[in-house]
């Protein structure tokens, strides 16, 4: 890996064109800096312009997690941030980091020795002058065992960290667990505020009863940040909610979308939230009927209401969502497209009145769980998406997309 | 109770009956077969374990099959130390005996299915069973097939 990465400080693109099924699609892989036996990425945009990007590597003993940053179409070394052999690392809730101005924050899960399914929410925060990480703290304060999971991480001014997550405090018994370590209430949604020595701001409880395993995300609106997640209803309704901090406040959630998905049961498969200004764009997945679908929604005034709902993809698809919104204006959404066991990563733009203007294929992949979660970002109209590539090994790929 | 007693029967039944339907012993690929997807870090996944460890025991009996799949596609040491973590007491398929089945994977958890003998899905159960709505869904459907 080290040796790949002085090649990286020297030829850091494959001008490697691959195929688009539209019009304008340019696809430009780009040299991965992150090792074989890597996966689980993310990639976020920096104030700067930059592009962040964060992985994990496994051994069978520890995790760890790298970054890198792409910076005039150079990778720089591989960073890492922290490792450790009592995190809780998963296909669909893994570590990451993000940039926050002039410093970073990341999070991973540290399990709990007490209980056997039990794991809390550990950050840490880089000092903006002296660049040293902080200690790693929980971030969530009610010493419960139980799990915690789902982060979503955005960055606010003043170098402070905006995160959500899920919370299963309510869901821990509190005499003794039973055998499913489970207790009689429900996951909770639950964000908070952090400075950059991890101190808590402020916290709240933004829903009682939320999916169990759905990822959670964050987005910057104009007005503020906006929180979408997959809720759930006594009646075993899971669809896609969102919540807008007004002031010191969030509003009531509600759904960005009726879908009314009645399922007993989690899909694993998360929202993606992403905005520019007052555009705010959804992208989520969902199966009612067993009929597999991916639907995105699209809001001009800030996440308060959603005009035109889409739907991008349905039958073969098996989600894994992830959407980003150009400084143009055009709304950008990648899913899997699925064939069997294999798949293909597809990415598609639409402008904000809701007309298809191109889509492409990016890369092939498995249909399965080894594939993970691809994840995109933008800078100014650059799209990034990054995604595990499953052969003999699995290694993080990263490509750049102009629409 | 009468519906457990009800149940029970009519596995016991369905299975000893003259039309030989599952004969003791038979292959692998000629009985029906409970496949239940379990994650760990799936909470009703976990809640059903107990009821799907106390069925598999009562299916073996009967010459069905109670198998699981760890939807999470860990390494197959992973999955071993998870299933027994999660007290899982019945077998958890390697992966390629997954692609066997030749199924499509659940978009949700947790999923349960019910296979016939010549490997084609007759059910999927959504959301946490009990080792009764299993048994029941068994006996709607091996009368079906008499």
């Amino acid at each position: 890996m080290r040796k790949s990465s002085l090649c990286l400080a020297v030829i850091t693109l494959f001008l490697v064109k691959l195929p688009s099924n539209g019009n304008a699609a340019e696809i430009t892989l780009l040299e991965s800096p992150a090792a074989k036996a890597s996966s689980l990425s993310r990639v976020v945009a920096t104030n700067s312009g930059n592009v962040l990007l964060s992985w994990v590597e496994s051994d069978g003993e520890s995790d760890a997690l790298y970054y890198s940053t792409l910076s005039d179409d150079e990778f720089s070394k591989p960073q890492l941030i922290s490792s450790g052999t009592d995190w809780f690392v998963n296909w669909a809730d893994f570590p990451f980091v993000i940039a926050t101005g002039q410093s970073m924050t990341a999070h991973w899960l540290q399990k709990r020795d007490e209980g056997t399914y039990n794991y809390d929410v550990v950050a840490v925060f880089r000092d903006p002058e002296t660049q040293m990480w902080s200690k790693p703290r929980i971030i969530h304060n009610d010493g419960v065992s139980a799990e915690h999971g789902f982060v979503g991480m955005l960055p606010l001014s003043g170098e402070r960290t905006l995160i959500s997550w899920l919370d299963g405090r309510n869901t821990a018994s509190h005499d003794a667990h039973d055998a499913s370590g489970h207790g009689s209430g429900g996951m909770t949604l639950r964000a908070g505020i952090f400075d950059t020595d991890g101190n808590t701001l402020t916290e709240w409880e933004l829903d009682e009863l939320v999916c169990d395993c759905c990822q959670t995300s964050v987005a910057m609106s104009s007005e503020g940040p906006v929180i979408v997640y997959r809720d759930r209803t006594k009646s075993e309704l899971r669809d896609i909610y969102i919540t807008r901090l007004e002031g010191e406040s969030w509003t009531t959630p509600v759904s960005v979308y009726v879908d009314n998905w009645e399922i007993a049961g989690c899909p694993v498969n998360g929202p993606s939230v992403a905005a520019f200004e007052d555009q705010v764009a959804v992208g989520w997945f969902s199966a009612k009927g067993d009929q597999p679908k991916v639907s995105l929604s699209l809001s001009a005034d800030d996440g308060a209401s959603f005009s035109k709902t889409l739907t991008v993809a349905q039958q073969n698809t098996n989600g894994r969502v992830s959407v980003a919104v150009l400084d143009s204006g055009k709304a950008v959404i990648s899913w899997l497209e699925t064939a069997g066991k294999m798949a293909s990563l597809k990415v598609a733009a639409y402008n904000y009145d809701g007309d298809l203007l191109d889509s492409a294929t990016v890369a092939g992949t498995v249909s399965s769980r080894q594939s993970g979660f691809p994840a995109m970002t933008s800078s100014g109209n650059d799209v990034f998406l990054t995604w595990t590539e499953v052969a003999s090994v699995k290694q993080v790929r990263i490509a750049r997309v102009r629409f | 109770m009468k519906t457990r007693i009800f149940t029970l029967l009519s596995l016991a039944v369905l299975f000893t009956s003259s039309l030989g339907i599952a004969e003791q012993g038979k292959p692998d690929t000629q009985r029906w077969t409970v496949v239940n997807y379990w994650s760990i870090t799936c909470a009703p996944c976990r809640v059903e374990i107990p009821e799907l460890n106390q069925l598999f025991s009562e299916l073996q009996s009967v010459d069905i099959r109670l198998v699981g799949v760890n939807f999470d596609e860990d390494d197959r040491e992973r999955t071993l130390m998870l299933e027994e973590r999660m007290g899982i007491e019945f077998p958890t398929l390697r992966q390629n005996q997954v692609d066997a089945l030749s199924v499509s994977p659940p978009n949700v958890l947790p999923t349960t299915l019910i296979l016939s003998p010549d490997g084609t899905e007759k059910a999927r159960l959504i959301g946490a069973q009990t080792r009764e709505s299993i048994k029941l869904k068994l006996s709607q459907l091996l009368g079906a097939a008499q």
